[in-house]
């Protein structure tokens, strides 16, 4: 086979994909949400962290270790995975609103500085790299359930942590999407 | 015959650009589609006169060629233009890193090329063709990252564009490995992409189009200059979580 050949369809190949890619519309698109006040939304998980960590103490998973049967050690031990499992879903939800709003503003903004985007752009591949390896790994049971111990730690650093962000960050974004109906009302641009 | 059909869908999507006053909106590509037929007609006649095969035809066609895909270059950065501009920030770095991308993929033709000067026009053109397909499906990657509508029409063009192009690209590079056996073949072929492309072209201008769409209502700049750190320490600060969680399961593993 010409390495021509291979080099120039395989490009094209590549680059099909690409197209194929970006025309397909995303799976959750239309879920995600725009307003900033959606924001909050992100927090009804935070919410319930503190059951969520009483579920993962390794306290409790011991207690039943020495009085549960056998099945039903195996139900809890599920149920941990899931609660896991959901948890990441849930974090994963946060990154994608933010996400979503980072690029309403880039969008409707007159300048956009590169090194912002490109953070932005690796924080994303970063993100979405270790999700689908953490998910994976959750899912296999390549993760003993008593590790999950130190979800429950993180998860009470993140809660305080994302509590405060996201008010933070919906205030601003509450601003920034105040200033832009303003501007509507009046009929004027910053442009 | 293939090449009559060709010429009555270029003056038909000629006529409907001219009747649905779409040449306005879309300029370059008014031109480029007349060009384009205009050189295929004078490529028909000088085919005629000297000889497919001959030298002279050969390096007239290939001349008009040249011609035909500098218009097309210009046509397809108005459309890229029209998808993108109207978000202004978005668009002044798009066209950077698109210009950026171009360049690349231009040497990258240039290194993926058999070395020599043979088919040195042929070479030239399938290393454009593939800039236009690679900035094509860049600006579409543009719009799915940042999801932004864009006017359907647009899309359309811009797809015809890319799809041609890279038919245009694996048909020059079969060329090049099966040359004279392969010559009859890649000129129908190449005619049969474009009447597709161009058929494509005529369905989403069969409407009258407005002068672009109305201009987004842009945010004062100071917004995104407190808002982008903000947004990046945030997603910084759940990575972070997460490579905390991997961390602590690759510890007790």
């Amino acid at each position: 086979m010409n390495l021509t050949l291979i080099l120039f369809f395989g490009f094209v190949a590549l680059l099909l994909l690409a197209l194929g890619w970006a025309l397909r519309k995303p799976r959750n698109a239309r879920n995600l949400p725009t307003d900033p006040h959606a924001l909050e939304e992100g927090q009804r998980h935070v919410d319930y962290l503190p059951q969520i960590r009483q579920a993962l103490a390794a306290a409790d998973y011991d207690f039943l270790s020495r009085r549960a049967s056998r099945g039903a050690l195996q139900r809890v031990r599920k149920d941990r995975r899931g609660i896991a499992l959901a948890y990441l879903a849930a974090l994963r939800g946060n990154f994608q609103s933010l996400l979503r709003m980072a690029r309403v503003i880039a969008v409707l903004s007159p300048e956009v500085a590169a090194a912002h985007e490109f953070e932005r752009l690796r924080l994303t591949t970063k993100f979405a790299w270790q999700y689908q390896m953490i998910r994976w790994k959750l899912m296999a049971g390549f993760a003993p359930l008593p590790q999950l111990d130190g979800l429950s730690a993180l998860v009470s650093g993140l809660s305080v942590r994302m509590e405060a962000a996201l008010k933070e960050l919906g205030e601003r974004a509450a601003l920034a999407a105040e200033l832009t109906s303003s501007m509507n009302r009046r009929g004027l641009s910053a442009v | 015959m293939l090449w009559a059909v060709n010429i009555v869908a270029g003056v038909f999507l000629l006529v409907l650009l001219a009747v649905r006053k779409n040449y306005r909106t879309y300029a370059a590509f008014s031109i480029y589609v007349f060009l384009n037929l205009i050189l295929g007609v004078l490529a028909f006649l000088v085919y005629r006169w000297l000889g497919f095969s001959s030298d002279a035809s050969w390096r007239i066609s290939w001349g008009m060629q040249a011609l035909v895909l500098c218009a097309r270059g210009l046509a397809v950065m108005e459309v890229c233009k029209h998808l993108l501009s109207h978000y202004r920030g978005v668009w002044a770095l798009a066209w950077r890193i698109l210009l950026g991308c171009a360049s690349l993929v231009l040497l990258y033709a240039g290194l993926a090329a058999r070395h020599g000067l043979g088919f040195v026009l042929p070479k030239a053109e399938r290393a454009l063709e593939l800039a236009i397909a690679a900035v094509i499906v860049g600006v579409f990657v543009f719009l799915r990252y940042y999801d932004v509508e864009a006017k359907r029409e647009d899309r359309s063009l811009a797809l015809g564009f890319c799809l041609y192009s890279c038919f245009g690209v694996l048909n020059n590079t079969v060329l090049e490995r099966f040359l004279d056996s392969y010559v009859t073949l890649w000129n129908f072929l190449g005619m049969l992409a474009f009447l597709a492309s161009m058929l494509l072209w005529t369905w989403a201008l069969r409407k009258p189009q407005t002068e672009g769409s109305p201009k987004e209502t842009l945010l004062p700049s100071g917004v995104y200059q407190t808002l982008a750190p903000q947004f990046n320490l945030r997603l910084r600060l759940l990575n972070e979580q997460l490579v905390q969680f991997w961390k602590t399961e690759a510890t007790r593993n």
